[in-house]
């Protein structure tokens, strides 16, 4: 039977309390500085079932809100008091989604019976697996992550596995860290019973029993009343990784956004294979698979801020996940980059929705950057110096009431800088310029939020500079509603001399004393179209060095003159402009140029035969003929090709011509059908 | 300047007066020194006219208590007109200089959002817009050597730019100017011979530490609020001499101590959490009466409900608290806001759940008793339809019309489907559970546990909530000071003069720094002694102490830690290093004696002792106090009768058993059923637990 509406709104915040005390516990108690700097973890409270009914939303990362450990708890048999289970593998379960991520729970009891679960991850640096941090770009299955430990007991009855511990300490590169954050992740826990006994005994078992499964419920018709304020149809939108392995084929991700009264199907088909990089999804085809889940929370959540957050809000949702493909990776593909892709796939759901809610979404964000590492040696005092500097971030895309945020925003919100100051005083690197980088905003009536940019000079040699996580030098935000997408990002080694290099996708190079590197996001889409954006704000905008006079003319039609608006001229201009705008057709979304070009060949009906052909090999096969029928589609002049897909079957047919190992795969498979 | 030494009861005059400016009421607290006698008046701010509530509140000294102004020795004010020009936007017109490339320094911030679920977050809008912004062609490096000169042209034209422009002032803030600040002086002498209208702020000047972020927002709040502090503490010493007080007035810092008017007229950023900061110092005074080792502070008001943490008679400080939108990096008592106070709105959503807040009515229109206009419940009308409040406010202030109170609950209850009374109810139960999310979240941070604390609870509507707050936090008991309506302006009257001093060293801790430390500390430990005799005028003993921001090679973050004046000059690494290791442990639970550790900021208190009020004791009161009236209140779902007790009927050991109701003029104590109130030998109301907790909501 429900509780009462008012002892379920004070339930709600003493299970809201709870969760924020373990994430507090667990935050203050942390060995790692990475745990502190990046707030790379969760805590929260779930149901018998697994079910997160209860969230920190102060600290901790932003993703988890919906998570279910349902397939983990079940992996163990039995529990009792004091047990505490852990897991780090991506493929037993899908409760964890790379292995740096360590995830705990602990049954909670009352009388004997298990009444609620503990729950939370940390990221930690090392999980041991090929390359220090475990995660790169390029490690092609799962096994090269580093250890990885599927559910099992870390604790019997308050006794912890010594073995286990020994394992996992031998296998990673800094145990200490390690062994000091399980031991804040197992404090948070405590913290987590502690309080929901402390729930029990003022509300009673009975009222903690049916108010946390009514705490979901609340979402749930939170959610679907935020759902049904949409109109239903179906919308359309896909967007695109740069590479889908170093120096190789864009990545698709492609969603049919279905809303239906109060519900929403999301349909990934059409998203590409998986991939031979890290960049791959987990999710095991969970329609409600807590990755999926994370730009559908934005969204709503920023539709209706008073949406309580926690899992119920993905009963509102169904996933179709297509196996095999970058957003379902089959085992053992890599998955450790996974964010590369899942802040992507954010992005997607967010474009998607916008459609069915165009006043009241924002355009494209910049979604994240690369976080800069740097390793040099100082010259000084002759010691090796390995330092994150800093996250290379953009800013939110314009929005129907006002201007995307400069700098971050959106769905990159929760990221810190690092001070100048501090960064020169603790990494022999000069820095020459960290700020704003103009031009890079999509121009709108709302314009995008701009990029930050960071210009560094390197002193000594043999300076290596990490950029994890590089993408959108080719595809850009996007821009709605007649408003512009964000300048690409850049990655340009000695900028403006003779030696410049543009490092486009590169994420680690070497450099030496004096070379200068200079990094910079890419910018949001704008919202509306730029030709209403008031002249004096454009005017404005070229004040403070976010826009240059140029593109101030050629974007907005804005006069600037020597600081000075002519609004005559101006005029003229827009009016020029505006008959310009009203002969093109008035696209709801306006793409990058390399967008644009690229989709003259990979239109839908081209995407939609690849995903037909490459649907018909094993999954093993798929990543490898997508490059070959690239390779072939892309042979031929740009005007030889029909757009109709038809030249997709045929490369194929060629592919599949020219392997003879191919063919008999797929004879036998023909065969079994 | 002011000699601290005590005032001798002879000949001097015999008062020391407490005043603080809130945006609805300012309080007077005055202290009979003689006697140890404490007296208490509120009156209605005058926003508009500053200066003017001062005046009637001294004529109604005279009037009630026959206290002269000429027999005030001691005059220290506390005043949110700091506060409150950034939260309205009404300071100055700045121009801000940095160095050339990094002009996007305050519109960057810090990166993060405030918060992170939402597309449309947003940080707020600098208090200086970036067309404001000028480059300069300088650079300074990390070591502090000089690596481009400053280019005088590009001053020039930046200082041409904010004259033309209108500004009212200038705000300096260069690339490691922490660790040297001869760019920012020479952009001072510059502005000096060319534009000597402008208001120039240093950020070496204001709390020179590294970050220039949270240098730069800090010099550019100073600056912001300087004229109007500056002209605000003239029209108060002229008020003040117009009315007879001969005493120079003191003014209470955000870091819990106070300064001159001089200096404050200077350094304005150091009083814009002046009231705020002095109430938690009155709170720590009684913390130190009841013995209690850990409390937490509560002032509600109308607008705001505050907590502060006290241990062992201290009050927590910290940098980084928000001053509105801003982080001001400035040594301040840390307070957290942990709701919107009395004036918050309850509402029924789609999904026929109750909530309170985060609107409120503020104090205008106000709560719907208020009859100002208010239509909407909010926790005072609760309070009201439950039973628990008079007919009157604040001094008689505010009238309170039930009537109003009862049909503006009725509407939620109607939503709710259940009866007015039982919705009052609700609404106080479900902004407690608010209040106790937020403190839970306080005190892990802290990782102090609530049942070995005590609520001191203080502010109009402290004492009425803090019953409810302390049950759901299973606190051990809740004291309500004898003047829980004045305690800001009682605070300042126990302060000591107080100024922090720092310099950044940012050096492993290793031998090659011993000279470094010893001279950076013997340096500050100069300026303090200096502030205390020069500026403050003090002839008493300098206190200083010293503490270091510390942390583990690699951490981002620092620790501030105590530390004693002879481990720097003898150069104790060992005790240095120790004494970090011990403060990380007891924040963290873990340290690391093996990891190298770094000390980025020295730091210095100066402290000069001010003579403490000998403060009279409770005279015994009558066992048991009688009631003054009996009262229906609802409570813990039903009818239940309360008697209602006089405050000043109350003496030492009168004992009362709730539920019941303790009035005074300044605020309204609420004792729960199943809780016993004793008066103790100071005369503060100790409310604890007679029978194990009563379970409430179901």
């Amino acid at each position: 039977m429900p509780i009462d509406k008012v002892t379920l709104a004070i339930l709600g915040n003493h299970a809201r309390a709870a969760a924020e005390s373990m994430a507090y516990t667990l935050y203050r108690t942390a060995h790692s500085t990475f745990v502190k700097e990046t707030e790379d973890f969760t805590t929260g409270l779930t149901t018998p079932a697994g079910a997160t009914f209860a969230t920190p939303t102060e600290l901790g990362a932003t993703w988890f809100v919906c998570l279910d450990y349902g397939n983990a708890i079940r992996a163990i048999d039995g529990y009792e008091e004091g047990d505490i289970c852990l897991t780090n593998d991506p493929y037993s379960g899908y409760v964890c989604t790379h292995p740096p991520d360590l995830h705990l729970w602990q049954p909670i009891f009352h009388r004997g019976e298990v009444v609620s679960f503990a729950v939370g991850h940390i990221h930690n640096t090392d999980v041991g697996g090929a390359v220090p941090a475990s995660l790169s770009r390029t490690l092609t299955e799962v096994h090269q992550e580093g250890l990885r430990i599927p559910p099992m007991k870390l604790a019997r009855r308050g006794e912890l596995d010594r073995s286990l511990l020994d394992v996992m300490w031998t296998n990673v590169r800094m145990p200490e860290q390690n062994w000091g954050d399980l031991k804040a992740q197992i404090a948070a826990m405590r913290t987590g019973e502690r309080k929901v006994h402390e729930m029990i005994a003022r509300f009673g078992v009975d009222t903690f029993r049916s108010g946390v499964e009514d705490l979901l419920d609340y979402a749930e018709a939170q959610a679907r009343r935020v759902v049904r304020s949409l109109p239903d149809g179906e919308y359309f939108f896909s967007d695109y990784i740069d590479e889908d392995a170093p120096g190789g084929h864009p990545c698709r991700i492609a969603l049919r956004l279905e809303i239906r009264d109060d519900e929403v199907v999301l349909d990934f088909s059409g998203s590409d294979p998986q991939l031979e990089s890290s960049i791959n999804m987990p999710t095991g085809g969970d329609p409600r698979h807590v990755l999926l889940m994370v730009g559908l929370v934005y969204v709503l959540y920023s539709l209706d801020r008073t949406l309580p957050l926690n899992a119920g809000i993905a009963r509102v949702a169904r996933c179709i996940l297509p196996e095999g493909s970058v957003v379902n990776a089959s085992f053992p593909a890599a998955v450790g980059m996974r964010s590369l892709t899942c802040v992507r796939l954010q992005g997607v759901i967010m474009g998607a929705f916008s459609q069915a809610a165009p006043d009241r979404l924002p355009a494209g964000p910049a979604s994240g950057g690369p976080i800069m590492n740097v390793n040099t040696v100082d010259n000084r005092t002759g010691r090796r110096v390995v330092a994150s500097i800093d996250p290379i971030t953009g800013g939110a895309g314009g929005n129907p009431r006002e201007d995307g945020t400069d700098g971050s925003g959106a769905n990159s919100s929760f990221l810190k800088n690092t001070p100048v100051e501090i960064n020169e005083a603790e990494v022999p690197i000069r820095i020459l310029r960290y700020g704003l980088a103009r031009d890079s905003a999509g121009a709108g009536f709302h314009r995008g939020g701009l990029a930050t940019e960071l210009t560094f000079e390197a002193q000594a040699p043999g300076t290596r500079v990490t950029a994890r996580n590089r993408d959108r030098t080719r595809f850009t935000s996007w821009g709605i509603q007649g408003g512009r997408p964000g300048a690409p990002s850049r990655f340009v080694l000695n900028p403006g001399t003779a030696r410049e290099q543009d490092l486009a996708n590169t994420d680690i190079l070497t450099i030496g004393p004096g070379d200068v590197v200079h990094i910079r996001c890419g910018g949001a889409g704008g919202w509306g179209s730029p030709l209403r954006r008031p002249a004096e704000a454009v005017a404005l905008d070229v004040a403070r060095g976010f826009v240059s006079p140029e593109r101030a003319l050629a974007d907005y039609g804005v006069v600037v003159r020597d600081g000075v608006l002519d609004a005559d001229a101006s005029a003229r201009e827009r009016e020029r402009l505006r008959a310009e705008e009203a002969a093109a057709d008035g696209d709801f979304y306006a793409f990058g140029a390399s967008r644009i070009a690229y989709e003259r060949t990979w239109n839908r009906a081209c995407y939609a035969a690849l995903t037909e052909v490459l649907a018909s090999v094993p999954v093993h096969w798929r990543f490898f003929v997508k490059h070959r029928v690239f390779e072939r589609v892309e042979a031929h002049p740009p005007d030889a090709r029909p757009g109709d897909g038809s030249e997709v079957r045929a490369a194929f047919d060629a592919v599949v011509a020219s392997y003879v190992q191919l063919r008999t795969v797929l004879a036998a498979g023909a065969a079994r059908r | 300047m002011t000699d601290q030494s005590p005032p001798s009861p002879e000949v001097a005059p015999p008062y020391r007066l407490g005043v603080d400016i809130g945006g609805t009421f300012t309080d007077f607290c005055l202290l009979d020194v003689r006697s140890g006698e404490l007296r208490s008046l509120k009156v209605l701010s005058t926003p508009q006219r500053p200066g003017e509530e001062i005046a009637t509140g001294l004529r109604a000294l005279e009037a009630r208590h026959g206290v002269a102004p000429s027999e005030i020795a001691y005059f220290v004010h506390g005043t949110t007109v700091g506060v409150n020009t950034v939260l309205q936007r009404k300071g100055a017109r700045l121009w801000l200089l940095t160095t050339e490339a990094f002009e996007d320094v305050l519109e960057v911030a810090r990166l993060k959002m405030p918060d992170p679920y939402d597309l449309f977050s947003r940080r707020p809008a600098p208090l200086v817009p970036r067309e404001r912004v000028a480059g300069v062609r300088e650079r300074i490096a990390a070591d502090g050597t000089v690596e481009v000169p400053i280019d005088e042209a590009s001053v020039l034209a930046a200082l041409g730019r904010a004259r033309d422009d209108g500004a009212d002032g200038v705000v300096v803030s260069f690339l490691h100017a922490y660790r040297n600040p001869v760019h920012e002086q020479a952009v001072r002498a510059l502005a000096e011979r060319v534009a000597p209208e402008l208001d120039v702020v240093c950020s070496s000047e204001v709390w020179p530490v590294i970050r220039e972020y949270e240098r730069t927002v800090t010099a550019t709040i100073a600056a912001y609020v300087r004229t109007r502090v500056a002209d605000y503490l003239g029209s108060l010493e002229r008020s003040l001499v117009e009315a007879g007080v001969s005493a120079a007035p003191m003014i209470t810092k955000s870091n819990g101590g106070i300064m001159t008017v001089g200096q404050g007229k200077r350094e304005c950023a150091q009083m814009l959490l002046s009231g705020t900061a002095s109430g938690v110092m009155g709170a720590s005074w009684v913390a130190r009466q009841t013995g209690a080792e850990a409390v937490m502070s509560l002032d509600v008001g109308g607008t705001s409900a505050d907590v502060a943490l006290v241990v062992d008679g201290e009050p927590r400080h910290g940098v980084g608290e928000l001053i509105g939108d801003f982080p001001l990096y400035l040594p301040t008592v840390s307070v957290s806001s942990i709701g919107e106070g009395g004036g918050s709105i309850a509402w029924v959503d789609s999904h026929g759940v109750l909530n309170v807040g985060p609107e409120s009515a503020g104090s205008s229109p106000g709560p719907a008793c208020y009859g100002l206009g208010g239509e909407r419940p909010t926790i005072t009308d609760a309070f009201v339809v439950c039973g628990f409040l008079g007919d009157s406010l604040g001094y008689g202030a505010v009238t309170l019309d039930p009537e109003r109170a009862f049909r503006a609950v009725e509407s939620v209850a109607r939503a709710l489907g259940k009866g007015v009374r039982e919705t009052a109810e609700a609404i106080i139960r479900v902004a407690v559970s608010g209040m106790y999310l937020e403190v839970s979240k306080l005190l892990s941070r802290a990782g102090l546990d609530p049942r070995a604390m005590e609520l001191q609870a203080f502010g109009g509507a402290g004492p009425m909530i803090a019953g409810f707050l302390a049950r759901e936090l299973a606190m051990a008991r809740v004291v309500v000071p004898r003047t829980p309506g004045v305690l800001s302006a009682f605070g300042g009257l126990v302060a000591d003069l107080k100024n922090d001093f720092v310099r950044t060293v940012y050096r492993d801790l290793e031998a090659d720094a011993v000279g470094e430390l010893r001279a950076v500390v013997d340096e500050l430990a100069a300026r303090g002694v200096a502030w205390l005799r020069e500026e403050a005028g003090f002839a008493g003993e300098p206190v200083l102490e010293c503490s270091a921001d510390m942390r583990y090679r690699g951490q981002s973050f620092e620790i501030e830690t105590p530390l004693e004046l002879a481990w720097l000059r003898d150069g104790d690494l060992g005790r240095i290093a120790a004494a970090f290791h011990d403060e990380h442990r007891r924040l963290y639970e873990h340290a690391d004696p093996q990891a190298a550790v770094q000390v980025v900021n020295l730091r210095l208190v100066a402290r000069g002792v001010t003579p403490k009020p000998p403060l009279e004791h409770a005279p015994p009161g009558d066992r048991p106090p009688r009631p003054h009236a009996a009262r229906t209140v609802w409570l813990d779902g039903t009818e239940q009768r309360a008697l209602v007790h006089h405050r000043a009927a109350l003496g030492a050991g009168s004992a009362i058993e709730g539920p019941a109701v303790v009035e005074q003029e300044d605020c309204t104590t609420v004792v729960l059923g199943g809780h016993r109130a004793v008066v103790d030998t100071f005369g503060n109301l100790v409310i604890s637990r007679i029978a194990p907790p009563v379970a409430a909501g179901e």
